[in-house]
């Protein structure tokens, strides 16, 4: 849920040296398509706004049970524990103003019941203000505890931004899964 | 009017009556309060405060009377854990200068549990864990020589403070362990994603003087351990998603993993499952175990239990179910007992109440309503 700034390059570059980056990227690599998409979770995924807008034509009939993202129950925040940034002022995948998005996430894999896909999703932290504190959101599929930190959803993930406040959570397409 | 002026009349010499009866109040003299001896019942109960999450703080709440004896601030996202003789109360937290905002300032603070005023601090390098609380995201060595503070940048490490002299000490790097489990006078040890635990023992001032890696315990992919411990009389036990217990032995000089045992039957299991923030508490006299219980599947771990769930730990059979919903409580996510032959069970639920059982009975004592906003950690010295 929480900053990066000078402390964000620092704590990369630690992070590269002690996680188990390569135990993750490969289980991302059975899964996904579009490799191009993926960025080098959880270090800097700073660039993903670029690519994450979802792909055009794929639009199907809302489903009222799933398609609201100010739903919890919307599909993309199937591993989401905070409060929806889409009922504070931003929206699925984009912050409320005058916060500031988490480079640094967890990921998780989201079914849209809509085209029948899944999806891989990063869930981001936004920054620099206290709780939105509306539309919380308890959702934990294949959510893992804290030892798993890239799959973790109860860290702050504005940890490395200049403010680190913890205000609303995000889901960002990332590409498509395999079966 | 005329009938006004008579209820006025009435009233005037209804109140002259009584001043003539009684003579009035005498004036009081403005005092704070001095918190009462401890006793077997207190428990200390972090309200993590999520809709406005810096302003968590800790509860002290009588088991007995039922009275709430007092606060102590715990600020943002904090970490929280008692000394060993109960007498001090440390917490590590994160300030911003300006309220929600600013420069952010890591501290551990440490409170006398007699009077609860916090009497120092040491200055943490901003690398403090941010996370859900537990046992071990701040700790005490055994001989109260070091707390250990719990670092994720997301880099993981730990501070070794010195609580005398109110200093760091040094950090220690973990290559991606986390978490601070604290095991006699100078060791630390911290789960891994691989399912082992790295465990550091330190030297007489408190750097490294060794490490070692312990076999894999359990698999995290199919079945994770919940990261919250439950103490036990060597060491802590930890209970997996599904519902195996691991006990952990951490009085020798590494780890050792007693065989796992699960709280479910074979036709119950991936059905029933422990859940919600501090998933156990354990009798360690008694040797019974409490666990909130829910029907429920992948993705429920943090789901609050409709029943609570008594286990003998020797035979480790379940002997005894106390539904939780049905005394019209909503689901427990957090759970504690009394160390003391009396014992009470605390069990907080998802509505930020905490229930007050008879731990013997499951009797149903008592509902504190509302006892902050996001009760998640309760400990008792």
């Amino acid at each position: 849920m929480r900053s990066i700034d000078h402390l964000f390059e620092k704590s990369a570059r630690s992070l590269a040296r002690h996680t188990s980056r390569r135990s993750l990227l490969a289980a991302l690599g059975k899964v996904l398509t579009g490799a191009a998409l993926i960025p080098l979770l959880p270090i800097d995924r700073s660039f993903r706004a670029q690519a994450a807008e979802p792909a055009a034509g794929k639009k199907a009939e809302a489903n009222p049970a799933t398609d609201d993202p100010n739903s919890c129950d919307y599909w993309k925040y199937c591993a989401i524990d905070g409060f929806l940034c889409s009922c504070c002022g931003g929206t699925s995948n984009s912050c409320p103003p005058g916060t500031a998005p988490s480079p640094i996430t967890w990921i998780g894999t989201c079914h849209n019941p809509t085209d029948k896909r899944d999806y891989i999703v990063s869930y981001n932290d936004c920054c620099g203000k206290v709780s939105c504190s509306n539309c919380v959101c308890n959702r934990n599929e294949r959510e893992k505890p804290m030892y798993r930190p890239s799959r973790n959803n109860d860290l702050n993930w504005c940890m490395a931004n200049a403010d680190s406040n913890y205000h609303c959570s995000v889901s960002v397409i990332l590409g498509v899964a395999e079966k | 009017m005329k009938t006004s002026l008579i209820g006025v009349t009435l009233l005037s010499l209804a109140m002259g009556a009584r001043s003539l009866a009684a003579p009035p109040l005498p004036a009081e003299h403005l005092t704070a309060e001095k918190l009462p001896p401890n006793n077997a019942h207190r428990i200390y109960v972090l309200d993590e405060a999520f809709i406005n999450e810096i302003d968590a703080r800790v509860h002290l709440f009588d088991g007995d009377t039922y009275r709430r004896l007092g606060q102590i601030d715990a600020g943002f996202s904090p970490g929280f854990n008692l000394s060993p003789d109960g007498k001090t109360s440390v917490i590590g937290t994160t300030y911003f200068s300006r309220g929600s905002r600013g420069t952010r300032t890591d501290v551990v603070e440490f409170t006398d549990n007699t009077t609860l005023s916090t009497s120092h601090e040491i200055v943490l390098p901003p690398k403090r864990a941010m996370t859900l609380p537990t046992y071990f995201n701040v700790a005490y060595s055994a001989d109260s020589r070091f707390v250990y503070v719990s670092y994720v940048t997301p880099a993981a490490s730990f501070g070794v403070l010195d609580p005398a002299k109110y200093s760091v000490i040094g950090e220690i790097d973990t290559a991606g362990c986390v978490l601070v489990i604290p095991s006699g006078p100078n060791r630390v040890s911290s789960l891994c994603e691989s399912g082992r635990l790295l465990t550091v023992t330190l030297g007489a001032e408190g750097h490294e003087a060794s490490r070692a890696m312990s076999d894999a315990f359990f698999d995290p992919d199919k079945d994770p351990i919940f990261v919250q411990g439950v103490p036990i009389t060597d060491g802590y036990a930890f209970l997996s998603f599904l519902g195996e217990v691991h006990e952990v032995d951490f009085s020798g000089a590494g780890p050792v993993f007693h065989q796992p045992w699960s709280l479910v039957s074979a036709a119950e299991k991936g059905q029933w499952r422990p859940g919600g923030q501090q998933v156990g508490a354990i009798h360690r006299h008694l040797g019974k175990l409490f666990v909130p219980m829910h029907r429920g599947g992948e993705g429920s771990h943090k789901d609050g239990g409709t029943e609570i769930w008594v286990f003998d730990m020797k035979t480790h059979q379940r002997v005894a179910r106390w539904p939780v919903t049905t005394q019209k409580l909503a689901p427990v996510v957090a759970v504690q007992v009394s160390q003391d032959d009396a014992p009470i069970l605390f069990a907080a639920t998802d509505r930020s109440d905490v229930a007050v059982f008879d731990a013997l009975t499951g009797h149903l004592r008592h509902v504190e309503k509302q006892l902050g906003q996001t009760p998640w950690l309760m400990l008792n010295p």
